[in-house]
């Protein structure tokens, strides 16, 4: 039996973001998350640390919200924000008018715009459509969330806090009418653990309604499925949009040696087994095509869908993307709160206000958030992006799409003692380039053998798992240059390693 | 522009165009290979998979799906095939044993049991049973092979670790090539008071035929190779023996060099202009082979809009409507649809309803071949690569 104050359910940017935000008030807490960090929609977005362009018409509060919190994320996390900047596209065809809308709207709640023109924005992104009308320059970034996730966390184990990674919540403890407590269960040994505590916060984004029907409530909530494929490599330096009402296929995102592009949004009932369509990849690669031209030529090494938990507007409203992506806090009156809705770049803001909300609330305190002021802790771990200062003393590379050494990965294993390939690749970014862990999960599971974390079977199933889930996400962008690669890694693993079907 | 005049010219420089081409050369054609680099059989095991799931692949073919090319081929045609390839291997120095009657097993570097046919000498002894002491020599610092992997499956192993200063798999291969280096290895043999069992090492015993079997000479013991992951040294010495042979019969090869432009007269193709750095070649021949390989070696490109394109002659190639069903949702369930995609041709291997009275076509390019599905590349590379051939012959004469 475990007791402590806070129950966090849900590794994703708002749990993680709790997590800091409880650590640095002084409050002592636990995490669980069923897999690893940003496991959900955190993990499977397009990285864009909006500069709020994209709401500012349509959500002037939100679009606030968003150029405070990326003035604040890319002061206290440099390592994990790369500031890159970000145009609106206007292409022929798309209305002026919107465009006057879109400076006025942008200049009304702060967001910075230069009007440039056609020439002005080539020479920016050499890449862009030729024929574009002119475009809007924003202080969009991109953001890596895993990393994200885990300078959070880092500031939370400092701090005493504790995390359950692959643990899954499957029952709640009740006691004279209230949630006393949680029951997990670690997904790799079926080891059962009791957690206590004050107060349960259930951040698990998509998954909020199925925590909260297992406590016995309901959340007033929607499931949006988003599709993006990524690129072999990286066509622009800045983030692309489209200038027009927001849409399918209207966002480009640089993201280290690849590009992102999306999005769909599709209304589904579970977050869980989800499909990428043809159609999806094929809507947003031709949108994005229409920006940049060598999109249509250019090899897609996957393609992902994650889901958006949008918040349900009082009247029920039909169209997903007029729903507001707002945040909410509920209190279900019984010691559990829900904090529903939101976005990766204002997971700060909603972390605050949860925060906020249960000290008054639970704790009676208050005591004042640094979670804006304070850089985030860790970040001497990470590589940062110059690829110039990871290249100096490099030897024995096992993953050569992203420049990781065995070093690289040998020192995750002993940090964390993982089993997992998922928690080297998040941690490393190995088997994230143009091969897809094609060649190097082999070698990376290797040397976890060597370490003596797992056994050989133990291996080969990670191996089988690994090559499964990675085929989902690569089937949807089978044809061309992607097809060939494709044929080539079941060459390896079929012909030359035998793996058969069991 | 250069311009050249052969009886034949093979596009494709992979086995099945090597193998006809060498067929064609020893029946005192002239003959020219173009080829765009390297072939992906660079990448391969090296051993000859005829048909897996079977005991014997040269029966098994009859029971294959009735449009697979495998019926154009025949035993008969298998058998000559094989029989070609085993004999020119011999006199390139890299002996293959096996046998189209019998199928036989092999050590993968996953630990699992791979079937297979012909396999090189080096790997002659790799069908080792579980209850057998198994001792695996490693190379320390090689990044593309965990004994791990293969010593699970045993009861008895032992792993001993050399150092070669160098973790590639190629870096090792090009050192074993140097008998200084070989003498070295061989004094820390001989140190390590090595335990009895076949001994088991990455296939990594020199890029030169010749190596392994003065290897296994001085170290007096049962000793085989593991095929690892790409690149792969087996498949690179049978690629160069290959290569080395039609050199020598007298064939010229267009190395690094793609299919501009294509000419015809009528229905027939005349010449083909090839691509170059300041020139281009043309070269005519009578007939013209096809050996351009699948999608993998860029014979077949898939389009997004579901259309696969041939990329030479720009025959009609056949594809599953639909890219939804190119791909099943299990990686490890082979036969997806796209494995049918291909050229279709007739009994005597030319393209169907393309009227080309002199174009053959052979290899994994052809249409229902299902590679991956029957594990039949190489024996399908082979056996419809020498019939093609054959057929061309015919046609010559």
């Amino acid at each position: 039996m475990i007791k402590t104050d806070v129950i966090i359910i849900g590794g994703g940017a708002t749990g993680c973001g709790i997590a800091r935000d409880l650590a640095l008030r002084g409050i002592a807490h636990h995490l669980i998350e069923k897999g690893d960090f940003a496991a959900g929609a955190t993990g499977a977005c397009h990285g864009l640390l909006h500069s709020g362009g994209r709401y500012a018409v349509s959500d002037p509060e939100a679009a606030e919200e968003c150029i405070r919190e990326n003035m604040i994320l890319r002061k206290i996390g440099e390592k994990c924000v790369e500031q890159t900047g970000g145009l609106f596209v206007r292409l022929a065809g798309d209305s002026r008018r919107y465009r006057d809308k879109f400076l006025e709207s942008c200049d009304r709640v702060g967001i910075d715009t230069e009007l440039l023109s056609g020439a002005r924005a080539l020479d920016l992104v050499p890449k862009l459509n030729p024929s574009l009308e002119e475009a809007v320059r924003v202080p969009d970034c991109s953001i890596d969330p895993f990393r994200l996730c885990m300078l959070n966390a880092i500031t939370s184990k400092n701090r005493g806090g504790v995390f359950h990674r692959h643990h899954e919540v499957f029952e709640f403890i009740k006691e004279k009418g209230r949630l006393a407590g949680v029951r997990a269960r670690d997904r790799f040994t079926g080891e059962i653990k009791d957690l206590r505590a004050r107060v349960i916060i259930n951040a698990s984004g998509a998954w909020g309604k199925k925590i909260a029907n297992l406590a016995g409530h309901d959340l007033p909530m929607n499931l949006s499925k988003g599709s993006l494929v990524i690129t072999n490599h990286r066509l622009t330096n800045m983030v692309i949009n489209r200038l027009r009402p927001p849409s399918n296929g209207d966002i480009i995102v640089p993201n280290e040696a690849v590009c992102l592009a999306g999005t769909t949004s599709i209304s589904v009932d579970s977050p869980d087994n989800l499909v990428v369509g043809a159609d999806e990849v094929d809507i947003v690669t031709r949108e994005a095509g229409r920006m940049i031209p060598e999109f249509n030529s250019t090899r897609l090494i996957r393609a992902y869908t994650g889901v958006r938990p949008l918040l349900l507007a009082e009247k029920d409203a039909t169209d997903d993307r007029s729903v507001s992506r707002g945040f909410r806090i509920i209190n279900h009156q019984d010691g559990m709160y829900s904090i529903l809705g939101g976005k990766l770049s204002t997971y700060r803001l909603m972390a605050e206000k949860m925060v906020d909300t249960v000290l008054k609330e639970v704790f009676d305190k208050t005591v004042a958030c640094q979670t804006g002021d304070l850089p985030l802790e860790g970040q001497e771990f990470l590589s940062g992006y110059p690829l110039s200062t990871r290249l100096k003393d490099m030897k024995d590379i096992i993953c050569e799409c992203e420049l990781v050494t065995r070093k690289d990965v040998e020192s995750v294993i002993d940090r964390i003692g993982t089993k997992s390939i998922g928690d080297i690749q998040h941690r490393t970014r190995l088997g994230m380039g143009p091969c897809q862990g094609g060649f190097c999960t082999y070698r990376a599971l290797g040397i976890i053998q060597e370490k003596g974390k797992i056994t050989c079977d133990e291996s080969m199933g990670a191996l089988r798992e690994f090559l499964q889930k990675r085929f989902r996400g690569i089937r949807p962008a089978l044809w061309g240059d992607q097809l060939r690669e494709e044929q080539l890694v079941e060459g390896i693993y079929l012909n030359i390693m035998n793996m058969e079907q069991q | 522009m250069k311009t050249g005049k052969y009886d034949a010219v093979i596009v494709g420089g992979g086995i099945s165009g090597l193998m006809a081409a060498i067929d064609l050369t020893r029946k005192g054609r002239r003959v020219a290979v173009v080829s765009k680099g390297d072939p992906i059989c660079c990448l391969s095991t090296g051993c000859i998979d005829i048909l897996k799931g079977v005991d014997s692949p040269r029966d098994g073919i009859c029971d294959l799906p009735e449009n697979h090319p495998y019926h154009l081929v025949g035993a008969g045609g298998l058998d000559r095939a094989a029989g070609l390839f085993v004999s020119v291997m011999k006199e390139a120095g890299l002996s293959y044993v096996g046998n189209v009657g019998q199928n036989r097993w092999i050590l993968s570097p996953g630990g699992t049991r791979k079937q297979t046919a012909l396999v090189p000498e080096s790997m002659a002894h790799g069908n080792v049973e579980e209850n057998e002491t198994l001792v695996v020599i490693i190379f320390k610092g090689m990044k593309d092979f965990f004994p791990g992997y293969v010593t699970a499956k045993f009861q008895n192993a032992d792993v001993y670790e050399f150092d070669p200063g160098n973790g590639s798999t190629l870096g090792i291969a090009t050192k074993f090539d140097d008998p200084a280096f070989q003498e070295d290895f061989f004094k820390w043999f001989k140190s390590q008071k090595i335990s009895k069992g076949k001994i088991a090492l990455p296939a990594v015993l020199g890029t030169k035929p010749q190596v392994f079997g003065e290897l296994a000479q001085k170290l007096d013991r049962k000793i085989f190779e593991i095929p690892t992951l790409p690149p792969s040294i087996p498949g690179l010495r049978m690629f160069k023996a290959l290569k080395t042979c039609l050199q020598d019969a007298g064939a010229d090869l267009y190395w690094g060099r793609s299919v501009e432009s294509v000419e015809k007269d009528g229905d027939a193709i005349e010449a083909v202009t090839l691509a170059g750095i300041g020139r281009s070649t043309r070269i005519e021949a009578r007939a013209f082979i096809l050996a351009t390989g699948s999608f993998v070696s860029g014979g077949l490109y898939a389009r997004q809009d579901g259309v696969v394109k041939e990329s030479v002659f720009d025959l009609p190639a056949y594809v599953p409507e639909n890219r939804e069903s190119w791909f099943g949702h299990n990686f490890f369930e082979t036969g997806h649809g796209i494995e049918k995609a291909g050229i279709r041709v007739n009994g005597s291997f030319q393209p169907e309803s393309t009227g080309i009275p002199n174009l053959f076509v052979c290899g994994s390019i052809l249409a229902f071949s299902e590679t991956m599905k029957y594990g039949c590349g190489h024996g399908m590379a082979i056996a419809t690569g020498v019939t093609a051939a054959e057929k061309c012959e015919d046609h010559l004469a």
